[in-house]
């Protein structure tokens, strides 16, 4: 185990093979370089903080309207993609299958060719942070739909109901906690993601940071980080509470 | 359904920033109390101002929050059948003639997420159990956490941003930004793991003489030692997805030739190689996946499965 742990790790150094290359030599070499960056990072220019307010706005749109499309269609998504509220096997998989591979697109590849696609703009930053929503919710919420206990579930059959009936009345009220929980989560990881989404040209605040970075301003550069910083806190906090409101 | 229910709906479908989400047991008090009220013997019905005023207010942010996205939303009937249009162009005829070359890249990438997970893991355990309650000192697990808690915040873009000017273009600033990055959710379970272990072999090794140091090795160490491994493969099935993204900025890997081949505009190519991620990346998961669960479940045991 332990051999072959290593033998992996020494393939990965390969360079030869596309295995990374460590330089701890430019490490030391460039120290200075990072040092001059992080020192001119620590001293940002606050006057620049009125322009940033606009794309901030911008950003925390698209994290909120993503999140919350993605919420819609995540509830029939769900039902579709856990076996207690599907018992077609063909439908199930087929639905798993999709978020699957949904899932396995990362979400800054998904914004690069979103941009190509249909332009550059908020457009391709809402529907990125919409899919991306969609794969997170709709697997762990149906996985959890899966392990949970449905006696409600076996006495809805018994007592003769269809399976929309079903899920409408037992699957859909036990679920709305996991739901919520997954919903504030991806609220989060969107302000987060959104902040970024920019530097590939999908709008918010990430476009005005690749700029100031093009132009080496790194006073400015720096009030952008901590704002995202402030924003991506106060929206952690807020979510946390909202989420121990629900157990 | 009725109005009421509808209404309930909307307020738990759209939870908010900033307003608190209607109580899951609010579905059952509705229908528990929607019977006459002429009977005196029920209770008086629970009082939904709260939870209306939360489904508006959280509908009035959502609302505002997609009429300030600035899409011009008469456009976007076309974008279906712009996205049909792309997918065709990608995925009818990929171009498998790039194959060896997007296979080198995506071993680069696996690399960089490779060494940036265990780089990131001998940093966060030393760290993160430090930062347990218990363990270090309160200044130093206050002061711990405070960073962990920033470089949570800080995308991973950025940190390799400023690795950049040390390392330059390559991938092992890749790894290193994946490292960097990681510590801070890492440490943060890390620290979780610890506190949440059962307090009995701690006690023991205390009443035995033992210092912290004997402690962590010898009462935390065996208990969480195989969450920590699950934790580290779950850290590199985090990179292998964060380290196509780190390739967007330039760092290497398959991330780069994807955003250079959609820069080019050659779609076909383009198809090929999100195949590839898509592949590469569903793999990673189906076998670290099936590693974690044989770690933290044991080998599978025969038995009646009663649950169905």
């Amino acid at each position: 185990m332990v051999v072959a742990l290593c033998a992996f790790t020494a393939l990965t150094c390969w360079p030869a093979i596309g295995g990374v290359e460590i330089d701890l030599a430019g490490l030391v070499r460039n120290w200075s370089n990072g040092a001059d960056k992080i020192a001119q990072l620590l001293r940002p220019d606050l006057t620049f903080l009125p322009r940033t307010v606009a794309p901030m706005l911008e950003t925390l749109a698209m994290a909120v309207a993503g999140a919350a499309f993605a919420a819609i269609i995540s509830i029939p998504l769900t039902l579709a993609a856990a076996r207690p509220s599907n018992p077609n096997p063909l439908t199930r998989q087929l639905v798993r299958f999709c978020i699957n591979v949904n899932r396995a697109v990362p979400d800054l590849v998904f914004a690069t060719v979103l941009v190509a696609m249909v332009g550059v703009g908020t457009l391709p930053g809402f529907l990125t942070l919409f899919l991306f929503d969609l794969g997170v919710v709709v697997k762990l919420v149906s996985e959890a739909v899966d392990s949970a206990d449905h006696p409600y579930l076996e006495a809805g059959t018994a007592a003769g109901g269809t399976q929309a009936q079903i899920n409408r009345a037992t699957v859909l009220p036990q679920s709305w906690p996991l739901f919520a929980n997954q919903w504030l989560y991806s609220l989060e990881l969107n302000v987060r993601i959104s902040a970024i989404l920019g530097i590939v040209g999908a709008g918010g605040i990430g476009r005005l940071l690749d700029e100031r970075r093009g132009f080496f301003a790194y006073d400015d550069v720096s009030v952008i980080i901590l704002e995202i910083l402030v924003v991506v806190v106060v929206i952690e906090v807020i979510s946390n509470a909202l989420r121990r409101r629900l157990r | 359904m009725s109005r009421r229910e509808v209404a309930q709906r909307h307020g738990e479908v759209a939870p908010g920033p900033d307003e608190p989400v209607p109580s899951p047991g609010a579905v059952e008090q509705t229908t528990v109390t929607s019977t006459p009220a002429s009977t005196p013997a029920l209770p008086p019905k629970p009082s939904r101002v709260t939870a209306t005023l939360a489904a508006v207010a959280t509908g009035a942010v959502v609302l505002a929050a997609t009429a300030g996205l600035n899409i011009s939303w008469t456009e976007l009937g076309d974008v279906p059948g712009r996205v049909v249009e792309y997918l065709l162009l990608m995925f009818a005829d990929p171009n498998w003639e790039k194959l060896p070359r997007a296979l080198f890249e995506t071993w680069r990438s696996i690399s960089m997420a490779w060494l940036g997970a265990i780089g990131c893991v001998v940093v966060s355990i030393p760290l993160g159990m430090l930062a347990a309650s218990g363990m270090g000192p309160a200044w130093l697990r206050v002061g711990l956490r405070a960073i962990f808690a920033v470089i949570r915040a800080v995308p991973e873009v950025i940190i390799a941003l400023v690795l950049l000017t040390v390392t330059g273009l390559t991938p092992f600033t890749g790894a290193l930004a994946l490292g960097i990055a990681g510590i801070g959710t890492q440490s943060k379970w890390v620290y979780e793991a610890v506190e949440s272990a059962p307090t009995g072999a701690t006690e023991a090794v205390r009443a035995a003489g033992g210092s912290t140091a004997e402690i962590a090795r010898w009462a935390i160490w065996p208990a969480v030692a195989p969450v920590l491994m699950s934790f580290a493969l779950y850290r590199c099935e985090i990179n292998i997805r964060t380290s196509a993204v780190l390739g967007l900025v330039g760092a290497g890997g398959i991330g780069s030739m994807l955003s250079n081949y959609t820069n080019y505009r050659e779609w076909d190519t383009v198809g090929m190689l999100l195949i590839v991620v898509v592949v590469i990346t569903m793999v990673f998961d189906l076998i670290s996946g099936s590693i974690r669960r044989r770690i933290m479940e044991g080998a599978r045991v025969r038995d009646v499965d009663r649950t169905r």
